[in-house]
């Protein structure tokens, strides 16, 4: 079952927002500061806690990395003593963390729903912008002994590249992907002693030596091939187009709409108009696909959101208006100044 | 207010010195010249006037499919390139090239994003050559510059010459 919702009220940048999702695609945009990262990170939090032995709280903490790793300082106001309040929903169920700021205990919360939440458990991965396979050797160990300040999602997305393949995969439609992906690629990626390798016809080539774009696809293939994005997975990616070569956003595009037709939800955020205009060309009618727009009420100043089923009723968009005013520019000044009013 | 009808699509140049038909009978040279539809003259400029338009109802959609894969491949530029620079030598053999000269191409293909239209732009400058693409030694451009609109970013920015289409206006 899809993650159906999430509230959260005075939670980090957020004073009162409750948005629904798609049991598919959900692509969100909206200007820098607006929040994208951090909801999609609350949501993959609740997704993680139900294979992990963190609690709903420590998981917050751990991915969103607050001071000291005190949670109170996830509370948007800090004064007042006002509680915050995160949910995230399935379809008959929900988690929920409640907690304040107290200087004093700044690690006290409260948690509903954590039995009846955890008895399912959802598969996800959370890709975060900067590529993690070329630094993998020794990363894990690392992380695990020392406290270095890496957001979780970091050592997490290494753990799921580095699951065993499936036996067998039996799904006609991931094999294509795969297929696809090895073509563009060069060749299948495999890792030993924790490196990953690119088996390429003319030999190996170590994932440092790859190019960054092409270290991402390997990751997406390394995910269906491992089952990590199989049916009724969670796909979080955190702006895709970072590193990517424009030329490869068609099969960036092509490769999540088939997923989401094969039972895996996605949560994607960007800043990119051709990710946008990839999704708006390919996507088919029955394809389930929402775009979220995050923004700063004028009046009230908080973050708001708008959701529309289609690319072109996204609005307000910093994306498409960075694009109309280039387009607008670039007239203008091959106009130069024309007066047709004379 | 003289109106002028190409295909389907309807417009008029208030204010302009002068809007003439280029490509029709007056021309003379079609055996050997392209010629672009429009050219209007304003106090500072010329600008030559090129409407495409595959959404015109009475097209056939093998046609229409044609016209696309011309313009995915790049034959429409190439038109458009000589259709330009035939009537640029036409009028300057006339004794009128005596402004800069722009090239407005309406490509009315209703519904296409005009955000997709700078990189069209872009080709277009290049092939001619137009606005920054012009080389620093030319001391009289050919092309000023030029722009491709759609039906909506034309009307937005060449208000005096609006364009509409016959068969859903009427």
């Amino acid at each position: 079952m899809p993650i159906t919702r999430a509230t959260l009220k005075r939670f980090t940048a957020f004073e009162d927002l409750d948005i629904s999702f798609s049991p598919g695609i959900n692509v969100f945009v909206g200007e820098n500061g607006t929040g994208k990262t951090h909801l999609m990170k609350v949501c993959y939090a609740a997704c993680d806690v139900t294979t992990s032995k963190s609690t709903f709280g420590e998981k917050l903490v751990s991915v969103l990395l607050p001071r000291r790793r005190a949670l109170g300082r996830l509370v948007k106001q800090r004064s007042g003593h006002q509680k915050c309040h995160v949910a995230v929903y399935e379809d008959g169920r929900s988690i929920t963390a409640s907690f304040s700021y107290h200087p004093k205990s700044p690690h006290s919360i409260e948690l509903t729903g954590t039995d009846d939440w955890s008895e399912r458990r959802i598969r996800s991965a959370y890709i975060p912008p900067k590529d993690m396979l070329a630094n993998a050797p020794g990363f894990l160990s690392l992380y695990e002994s020392l406290d270095v300040h890496f957001e979780e999602v970091y050592s997490d997305i290494l753990n799921r590249a580095f699951r065993p393949r499936l036996r067998k995969l039996e799904n006609i439609d991931r094999k294509t992907i795969l297929a696809n992906l090895t073509k563009i690629i060069g060749g299948k990626v495999r890792y030993e002693n924790e490196e990953f390798m690119l088996d390429a016809r003319n030999g190996e080539i170590e994932f440092t030596l790859l190019a960054e774009g092409l270290r991402k696809l390997g990751l997406i293939w390394l995910l269906i091939q491992n089952g990590t994005l199989g049916n009724d997975s969670v796909l979080f990616w955190d702006e895709p187009e970072t590193n990517l070569n424009p030329k490869l956003y068609r099969t960036v595009i092509e490769t999540l709409l088939t997923l989401q037709r094969n039972g895996v939800q996605i949560f994607l955020a960007t800043h990119d108009y051709v990710i946008l205009k990839e999704l708006d060309l390919q996507m088919m009618q029955d394809d389930n696909v929402a775009f979220h727009s995050l923004y700063r009420d004028d009046e009230t100043s908080e973050i708001s959101c708008k959701t529309v089923e289609r690319f072109e009723h996204l609005h307000p968009n910093a994306i498409l208006d960075t694009f109309d005013s280039l387009y607008d520019r670039d007239v203008e000044r091959a106009l130069a100044g024309i007066d047709t009013s004379q | 207010m003289t109106v002028f009808c190409e295909g389907d699509l309807e417009v008029s140049f208030t204010g302009a010195i002068s809007a003439r038909r280029f490509d029709d009978a007056n021309h003379g040279l079609s055996h050997c010249m392209k010629a672009v539809d429009f050219i209007v003259e304003l106090r500072d400029r010329y600008l030559y006037i090129e409407f495409k338009d595959p959404n015109h109802p009475h097209t056939r959609q093998s046609d229409r499919r044609k016209f696309l894969k011309r313009l995915q491949t790049g034959e429409i530029d190439e038109e458009l390139k000589a259709k330009f620079r035939d009537t640029f030598l036409y009028e300057w053999a006339c004794g009128r090239a005596d402004k800069p000269v722009y090239f407005l191409v309406l490509l009315a293909l209703d519904g296409q994003d005009a955000r997709l239209l700078g990189p069209r732009t872009t080709s277009l400058k290049r092939n001619l050559p137009a606005g920054p693409m012009i080389p620093a030694t030319w001391v009289r451009p050919i092309a000023h510059d030029t722009s491709v609109f759609n039906i909506a970013s034309w009307n937005s920015f060449l208000r005096n010459f609006p364009v509409t289409r016959r068969s859903t206006s009427s």
